[in-house]
């Protein structure tokens, strides 16, 4: 029984030590790869692959995150009269909170599934044996390109979600539940801060950095055959989602503190 | 073992001009040693082979040479440097003179044979001059006679061109020293013999030093001017074509002969009989 635990323990400190040494190993070739033109070609095939394609799906789930919420929040306000309050409610959860965290979801479905999958595939070939076995960094190649790419477009993707979901929301709390339009908006400008929009855009560089580097990793060790493969995905697409989550609750904690210490002072400056 | 050793101290002692040495190179995975203190040297401008039976570790030995694989023990050496201790910055720039024939080819799905062949080449130099690479990628496609085919995709080539566009690309940058892993495995005969020719070809034309590993005896005859046989990831045989063949080893004998050993034949013949294990469905239910 212990032995069956410390050995456990051993193989996850090993797993979680390489990949810190990966981690480490993009973030110094990305550093060294943002200043070098030869770079910039391979960042926009993925740019193309990763963004573009992903902008419908991620508009599907910004609008349907912004009409749900409405239907769910306007039997609880107008309970309590509180009505036209609704689109303070459903803007703040979009941009900060349900829009960023279900775009980077969906994210991780669709990019870090296909990421897992193609390294995988050339790792089970031997294609990234033969990138190395040409003098090439793998990493620097195959893996820095997706990361730059990722941590660039997901902030863009998150505002595309955040777009449809405030129209989502006022589209079922205006036109559906017949909610005055001028008292929608100005409770929603009054209850919305530029510093809600920010923290959620923010978010994105941390989920896209997360989900790019969790993807390749799990596509550069996973095993042989299509199982390797398949369960490669499966485990990339669970640890990116527990990352987003865990992010997202870091990344708000930290807001939290640095609003509470100077956004306060904005009014006095 | 006293003859193992021998083959062994024999292999370490070829001469100084080795333009690779492997120094009691040892690989374990987990518990399981796939390498056992293996010494050899690489003589520059010859064709060495590596023969064995399938899992002996021929594949690990040759990903050595280039340190595709860090040993577990020992020492690869490449031109007197000691290379397995470098830094994979460094060893890339040694890496530059090899190429490497790899069993499947592993062509880059994603870029045409073009783009294949010229990935070396881009990803070291600054191309100035586009028209110069696309003269260097049609002679070295005409080497192995796939001249034309630049704007295929390894999906619409057989397994045959594919390994002659990996073989293309593997001496894109003029390399010193060859490596081919399996290079007639999955080919028929005509094909097989088309890659023999290819590899005799190369080291005549460019005087390169090749490394290949196989368990095709005919290729081996053809190809090798020095041939290793691994067992147990030991050398048990080592010398020219001749040598190998009337080596009084019997595991060599065994292999080159394509015979099924005595203990096999025998694990065979307790597994039962056919009519024993035969699938009868009126025993199941459907």
């Amino acid at each position: 029984m212990l032995e069956e635990l410390g050995s456990k323990s051993i193989i996850s400190l090993g797993n979680i030590g390489r990949f810190g040494r990966f981690v480490w190993q993009v973030m110094v070739a990305s550093s060294r790869s943002c200043f070098r033109v030869s770079t910039y070609p391979l960042v926009w095939a993925q740019i193309h692959a990763i963004g573009v394609r992903s902008v419908p799906v991620i508009m599907i789930t910004g609008a349907f995150v912004g009409m749900t919420l409405a239907i769910q929040a306007y039997d609880q306000l107008a309970g309590m009269g509180l009505e036209e309050h609704l689109g303070a409610l459903i803007n703040v959860s979009v941009v900060k909170e349900l829009g960023p965290v279900l775009a980077a979801v969906m994210l991780a479905g669709r990019i870090g599934g296909a990421l897992t999958a193609e390294l995988g595939t050339m790792n089970v070939t031997e294609q990234i044996d033969a990138v190395r076995s040409m003098g090439t960094d793998p990493v620097k190649y195959l893996v820095v390109p997706r990361v730059l790419a990722c941590l660039l477009l997901t902030p863009i993707l998150i505002i595309y979600a955040d777009l449809l979901g405030i129209l989502g929301g006022y589209f079922v709390s205006v036109v559906q539940l017949e909610i005055n339009s001028s008292a929608y908006w100005n409770f929603s400008a009054s209850g919305v801060e530029l510093w809600d929009v920010s923290v959620g855009v923010v978010k994105g560089i941390f989920f896209g950095g997360a989900i790019a580097t969790i993807s390749c990793y799990k596509g550069f060790t996973c095993r042989e055959g299509a199982h390797g493969v398949g369960q490669a995905c499966t485990e990339a697409f669970v640890s990116s989602f527990i990352s987003i989550l865990a992010l997202n609750f870091a990344v708000d904690v930290v807001a939290k503190g640095i609003y509470n210490t100077f956004w306060t002072v904005k009014s006095l400056v | 073992m006293a003859e193992e050793n021998k083959e062994n101290i024999e292999s370490n002692n070829k001469g100084n001009g080795d333009i690779v040495t492997l120094k009691n190179l040892t690989k374990r995975f987990g518990d399981y040693v796939v390498l056992d203190e293996i010494s050899l040297g690489i003589e520059k401008g010859k064709t060495t082979v590596v023969i064995g039976p399938s899992g002996c570790g021929k594949t690990v030995l040759i990903k050595h040479l280039l340190v595709l694989l860090r040993p577990s023990g020992g020492e690869v050496y490449f031109k007197g440097q000691r290379i397995d201790n470098l830094p994979e910055q460094e060893l890339n720039k040694v890496r530059m003179q090899y190429g490497f024939l790899f069993q499947g080819g592993a062509l880059f799905d994603s870029l045409s044979v073009v783009g294949n062949v010229t990935f070396p080449i881009v990803q070291h130099y600054e191309i100035t001059d586009w028209k110069k690479v696309e003269e260097l990628v049609a002679s070295k496609l005409a080497m192995v006679g796939l001249d034309g085919f630049q704007n295929y995709y390894p999906a619409n080539l057989s397994g045959g061109q594919r390994k002659r566009v990996a073989l293309a690309r593997a001496i894109a940058l003029s390399p010193e020293v060859i490596l081919y892993d399996e290079p007639t495995t999955g080919l028929d005969p005509i094909r097989s013999d088309i890659i023999n020719e290819l590899i005799l070809k190369l080291q005549r034309e460019l005087g390169v030093t090749t490394v290949v590993v196989t368990h095709d005896m005919t290729s081996a005859y053809k190809i090798a001017d020095r041939i290793i046989m691994l067992h147990h990831g030991k050398i048990i045989a080592d010398g020219d074509a001749d040598h190998i063949r009337n080596h009084p080893h019997p595991i060599v004998q065994q292999f080159i002969n394509g015979q099924v050993g005595e203990d096999d034949l025998a694990v065979l013949r307790a597994s039962g009989t056919l009519t024993q294990s035969q699938f009868l469905p009126r025993d199941f239910k459907e």
